[in-house]
């Protein structure tokens, strides 16, 4: 018997010996009050489908977390965009490129470290 | 693939108590198993049921059959609400709880079947939270790896990983309780 095997039988051995635990009657209760609390909202209207709504697509992206937690994540995407943004230079088009619609592009058939024509 | 939910959380989606009852009776237990043994304590195993059955009726009315097993989806939110729990917790009580859960200072003797239940369970809640998951799910739960992988979102080879590395680390330390579990 392998290695791995005899630690897989062992564990499992060992985990049958773990009482399982079964929901109380209490807890039950609580989790039907809570579906019933929920079946109320659901019923009140647009304001909760739309709260819903927020909760499902959280659900889908991050499921088992707070709503916090994506939203801060979006929150802190959006301070990083934003802080990247205002602390960058501004660049204008025409620095960008040497070529603006205002002021139309030279060129020359000199190399720039070449004397022009007339002054030779 | 049928999904033997699929009915029941549409149902219970659209407000039918009696699905909703069913949901619950078919899946509080195992739910409840699997979080007291990550979390460690009844209290706190049952308030993360409680949250996760929070979140399966909101997302319920909008439950899409066919795109991901509903059990799958219910597990992978059973285990980030324990992680979670597990994360917030101070640093003080998880090293005050590795210190009980030290099992070799107990006396073998005489071990009945109540304390030979509660040294098991301390030897798998100080596994790392991963691998516990990775146990959890294969035992409590009956999955396969495939579908244990899928539920913890990661491949079959670390899944394979994590119970191997798990398993080992669990045996060592009840290593000192051979005679009365059985040996591998």
């Amino acid at each position: 018997m392998t290695g791995e095997n005899a630690d897989r039988i062992f564990v499992d051995r060992a985990l049958r010996r773990l009482p399982r635990s079964a929901p109380s009657a209490r807890l039950e209760a609580a989790l039907m009050a809570g579906y019933d609390a929920w079946n109320i909202e659901r019923k009140k209207g647009a304001w909760t489908a739309v709260k819903a709504g927020v909760r499902g697509f959280s659900e889908t992206i991050w499921p088992g977390t707070p709503l916090w937690v994506p939203a801060s994540a979006l929150a802190a995407a959006l301070l990083v965009g934003a802080g990247l943004g205002a602390a960058l230079p501004v660049v204008t088009a025409a620095e960008q490129s040497g070529f603006s619609l205002e002021q139309p592009g030279r060129f020359t058939l000199f190399a720039s470290d070449m004397a022009p024509e007339e002054e030779l | 693939m049928h999904d033997p939910d699929a009915d029941d959380v549409a149902k219970a989606g659209q407000g039918d108590r009696a699905a909703a009852a069913r949901l619950i009776g078919r899946h509080a237990p195992k739910l409840l198993t699997v979080a007291r043994r990550m979390l460690g304590t009844q209290t706190e195993a049952e308030d993360a049921v409680q949250e996760v059955f929070l979140r399966l009726w909101t997302h319920a009315a909008r439950w899409q059959p066919g795109k991901a097993k509903f059990e799958t989806w219910l597990y992978r939110v059973m285990l980030n609400q324990c992680y979670d729990r597990l994360r917030r917790r101070p640093a003080a009580s998880l090293e005050a709880a590795e210190d009980v859960a030290d099992g070799a200072a107990l006396p073998d003797a005489g071990l009945d079947e109540g304390k030979l239940g509660q040294e098991i369970g301390r030897a798998l809640e100080d596994l790392p939270e991963r691998q516990k998951a990775a146990i959890l799910l294969c035992h409590f739960r009956e999955l396969g790896n495939i579908e244990a992988a899928e539920t913890m979102g990661i491949s079959v080879e670390a899944l394979e990983s994590l119970l191997a590395r798990g398993r080992r680390s669990l045996r060592s330390r009840l290593e000192h309780l051979k005679g009365f579990i059985g040996d591998g």
